[in-house]
């Protein structure tokens, strides 16, 4: 008899990130502006939202990159652009370094094969009327030139992956649980050998007790296939457990991002901060100060200029809040903050120097 | 354990003491009026095309003044069932509440008459929903729905009334109450929604608040609010909490006790500390280890294969045994008798005897058999449904 914790043990959690790994995904700038309906008479101007406001992240092979933040922060948004399901506005998205947008259509091809994802909800995302052995099969029929047989094989093998019998590949999506309906979403995406794995809240509906079920199985994949991740969570504690990499979104822009040990431990961004003082302890013993923010984000369509977090920011310095935006500093090794408590910005702008809202780099 | 009290009844074989000192496991309530609601041996089941669904199957937990008492367990396992027992809400048919009693400050609920009951609800008892947008009529204003409710029990009416209602917004904290109360649901964020249902539930000062995850569909930073304002709602007024959910935790930020349900039973309690340090049913302990920390990486999850046994069709033995990794051929035969850990502290699992039969109390083994010997039950359940009929 093992006990629970001996269990633990014997097995391992992620494994440490390679720097010097192949980048596989890289975003620069990237943006995407919803025009709203809405102007004088259709005259005027159209309200735009900002749902993604220029983002940097870079996701190398074997490494989960998390993205974390509140409602309605452009972290979907950002998973469909990678996706290919909305068009962005403005930036670049990389693929092993080639824009996306320059790629021949062969290429492109490649890349939505190569990039696949495994959303939220497990009960809607699986069409009801399909086996589930058809539903693993769908992407390889539309993708490849595979036989019958040879697709056939593919699904066994991915099906028992993710830890589902043979004999269940008949049955239909309602004749499983959550976290089974959850492992088929994995088997689909993992069906075409993808480098990159985008998980939207890839736990979020499930139960508590069959999270973990999910995670250890993506975890366990990632280190078998050298997969890469994006993974979007609110969760906080989770973050910390799958992600080597952490980004911080508020407003569509990223407010801190580096590796996730020094993220959670030494978080320097005001919002990081908030946000983990706010989050569950795990222990009753565990008693945080809480730093409560005033008031409620702002709408994306109408963002505070300069920081976009300074109407709430606690520790806000000044003027130059309201009037620069900050850029990203990188505060310490591998880990980048957007804030001006970093930097030299505040002396420069008290000394009257002109500088452009749009980018304010610092030199940290 | 070696020295613990169920220990000592073991050996020397004296339970007199047993009976009325220790109703629910939670240990003796001394303060007999502190009590302000107590469920003993509750019994909800449904009938369906399936199977007599189980839901809540011998369920006795107290709640104290001021306290909050934590609920927690996974979906399925009963939680909610039995907090729609306690405010009679269960649909019926196909819903029967079979067995046991609710007292509440004093009195069994279940005795009460529809219209007596009516009046308790919302009164003496609030319940707060995971989702408010079905607790709030979309076509009506803020103002009409948290007066309706504060109507129902006390007779207020022009601006006595109008003073109630931006009193109670108050006290949810909502920023500038007289003008948001002419808002509709639909102009509010999520957090404030769940404020007003939080209002609404409050406006009658109730002494018991039922909670069922008021919080899951909640941003961190909104929900962080919420919970601080219930503490502050509590502080305030001394009422006691029902919090079911099922994240730890928001049990170790709310909770003073906490009772561990599973398959319509509860399989663990004890104090809010003794359950994190100490948790004695391999139930609890799996779903502890089962959660990321926050505070420090954690190395690798334990995860819970399987999922929990249909409540139509109870294995006869320990409705864990399947998932259990500690799970000898006892458990799959006999369902496990309660021992006591600690003071307050009490699971119901064979490994804390030893996997030995002959360790059990005879009576509480005869006790844990018969929760679900169900010839008692279903025959109340005829009963109830030819009434019904
Ligand atoms: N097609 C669309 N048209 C207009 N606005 C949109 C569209 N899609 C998203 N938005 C807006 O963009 C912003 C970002 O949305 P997004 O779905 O990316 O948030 P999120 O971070 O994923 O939030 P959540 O945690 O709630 O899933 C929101 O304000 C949202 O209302
Ligand atoms: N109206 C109903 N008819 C039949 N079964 C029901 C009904 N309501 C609840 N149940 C069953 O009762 C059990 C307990 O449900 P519930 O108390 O809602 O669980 P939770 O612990 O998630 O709150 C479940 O198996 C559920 O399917
Ligand atoms: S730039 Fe200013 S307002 Fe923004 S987070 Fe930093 S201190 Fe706060
Ligand atoms: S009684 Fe047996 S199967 Fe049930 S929880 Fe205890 S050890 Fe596991
Ligand atoms: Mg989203
Ligand atoms: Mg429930």
């Amino acid at each position: 008899m093992t006990t629970i914790q001996e269990q633990i043990q014997q097995k391992e959690g992620i494994r440490p990130l390679d720097v010097n790994a192949e980048i596989i995904l890289e975003t620069r700038g990237l943006a995407k502006h919803f025009e709203l309906a809405g102007g004088f008479l259709g005259f005027g101007n159209k309200p735009t939202l900002k749902a993604v406001d220029g983002i940097d992240v870079i996701v190398r092979a074997g490494e989960t990159v998390g993205l974390v933040g509140e409602s309605g922060c452009g972290k979907s948004t950002t998973a469909k652009l990678l996706l290919g399901l909305e068009k962005p506005t403005a930036g670049q998205i990389f693929f092993k370094g080639e824009d996306f947008t320059k790629m021949s259509r062969a290429a492109k091809r490649d890349y939505r094969k190569n990039v696949q994802a495994v959303f939220q909800d497990p009960w809607s995302s699986l069409n009801p009327r399909m086996r589930v052995k058809s539903i693993v099969a769908e992407p390889l029929q539309i993708v490849t030139k595979m036989t019958k047989g040879e697709i056939g094989t593919r699904v066994s093998e991915v099906l028992e992956e993710v830890g589902l019998n043979a004999y269940q590949a008949n049955l239909y999506p309602h004749e499983f649980s959550g976290g089974q309906r959850q492992r088929i979403g994995v088997a689909r995406a993992l069906a075409l050998n993808p480098e990159v794995m985008i998980l939207d809240e890839p736990v979020s509906a499930l139960d508590v007790s069959i999270r973990a079920q999910i995670l250890n199985l993506l975890v366990d994949l990632q280190k078998e296939h050298n997969l890469a991740y994006l993974m979007i969570a609110h969760n906080l504690a989770t973050v910390r457990y799958m992600c080597h990499t952490t980004a911080v979104m508020y407003l569509g822009g990223i407010k801190e991002i580096g590796d996730s040990e020094p993220i959670f431990s030494n978080p320097l961004h005001p919002y990081t901060q908030a946000l983990i003082s706010a989050a569950l302890p795990s222990h009753p013993d565990i008693e945080r100060e809480e730093i409560i923010l005033p008031g409620e984000v702002p709408s994306p369509v109408d963002p505070p200029s300069g920081c976009t977090f300074n109407p709430r920011c606690p520790v806000k310095i000044g003027d130059v809040c309201e009037q620069w935006a900050p850029g990203l500093t990188e505060e310490e090794t591998s880990h980048w903050v957007s804030c001006h408590l970093y930097g030299d910005a505040k002396e420069r702008f008290d000394a009257g120097e002109a500088i452009p809202a749009a980018a304010v780099e610092d030199d940290a | 354990m070696v020295d613990s009290p169920e220990q000592d009844r073991v050996e020397s074989g004296d339970y007199s003491d047993r009976e009325d000192a220790d109703r629910d496991g939670f240990g003796p309530s001394t303060v007999q009026d502190d009590v302000i609601l107590e469920l003993k041996n509750l019994r909800t089941y449904f009938q369906t095309s399936y199977g007599t669904v189980k839901a809540v199957d011998g369920v006795s937990y107290h709640v104290k003044r001021g306290e909050t008492l934590g609920v927690v367990g996974e979906s399925g396992s009963g939680k909610s069932v039995t907090a729609l027992s306690i405010m009679r809400l269960i649909p019926s048919p196909p819903g029967y509440i079979v067995g046991g009693e609710v007292i509440l400050d004093g009195q069994n609920v279940l005795d009460l008459s529809d219209n007596e009951m009516a009046k308790i609800r919302g009164s003496k008892v609030g319940m707060i929903l995971q989702d408010p947008m079905t607790a709030l009529n979309p076509v009506f204003n803020i103002e009409n729905q948290v007066g309706e409710a504060i109507r129902i029990h006390q007779n207020l009416k022009g601006q006595s009334l109008v003073d109630k209602i931006i009193h109670s917004l108050r006290q949810v904290r909502i920023p500038a109450a007289e003008s948001r109360m002419k808002d509709f649901p639909h102009q509010l964020s999520g957090g404030m929604r769940q404020r007003v249902v939080g209002a609404i539930s409050i406006s009658c000062a109730p002494i018991v608040l039922i909670a069922d995850e008021p919080t899951t569909a909640l941003d961190v930073t909104i929900q962080a609010g919420y919970l601080r304002l219930l503490k502050e709602i509590q502080a305030e007024t001394g009422v006691g909490i029902i919090f079911i959910t099922h994240d730890f935790g928001i049990v170790a930020k709310m909770c003073d006790r906490v009772a561990v349900m599973y398959a319509g039973r509860i399989v663990e309690t004890g104090d809010v500390r003794q359950i994190f340090n100490e948790p004695s049913h391999p139930y609890s302990e799996a779903l502890l280890a089962s959660v990321p920390k926050l505070e420090e990486r954690t190395q690798r999850l334990y995860s819970i294969e399987g999922q929990p046994p249909p409540l139509f069709d109870l294995p006869p033995g320990c409705p864990f045994a399947p998932r259990c990794e500690y799970a000898q051929d006892v458990c799959r035969d006999v369902y496990p008798v309660r021992s006591e850990i600690d003071e307050n502290h009490t699971a119901s699992c064979w490994k804390l005897l030893d996997f030995d039969i002959s360790k059990a109390d005879p009576e509480e083994l005869a006790a844990a058999q018969s929760v679900s010997v169900t010839a008692v039950a279903e025959e109340q359940l005829q009963e109830a449904e030819a009434v019904a009929d």
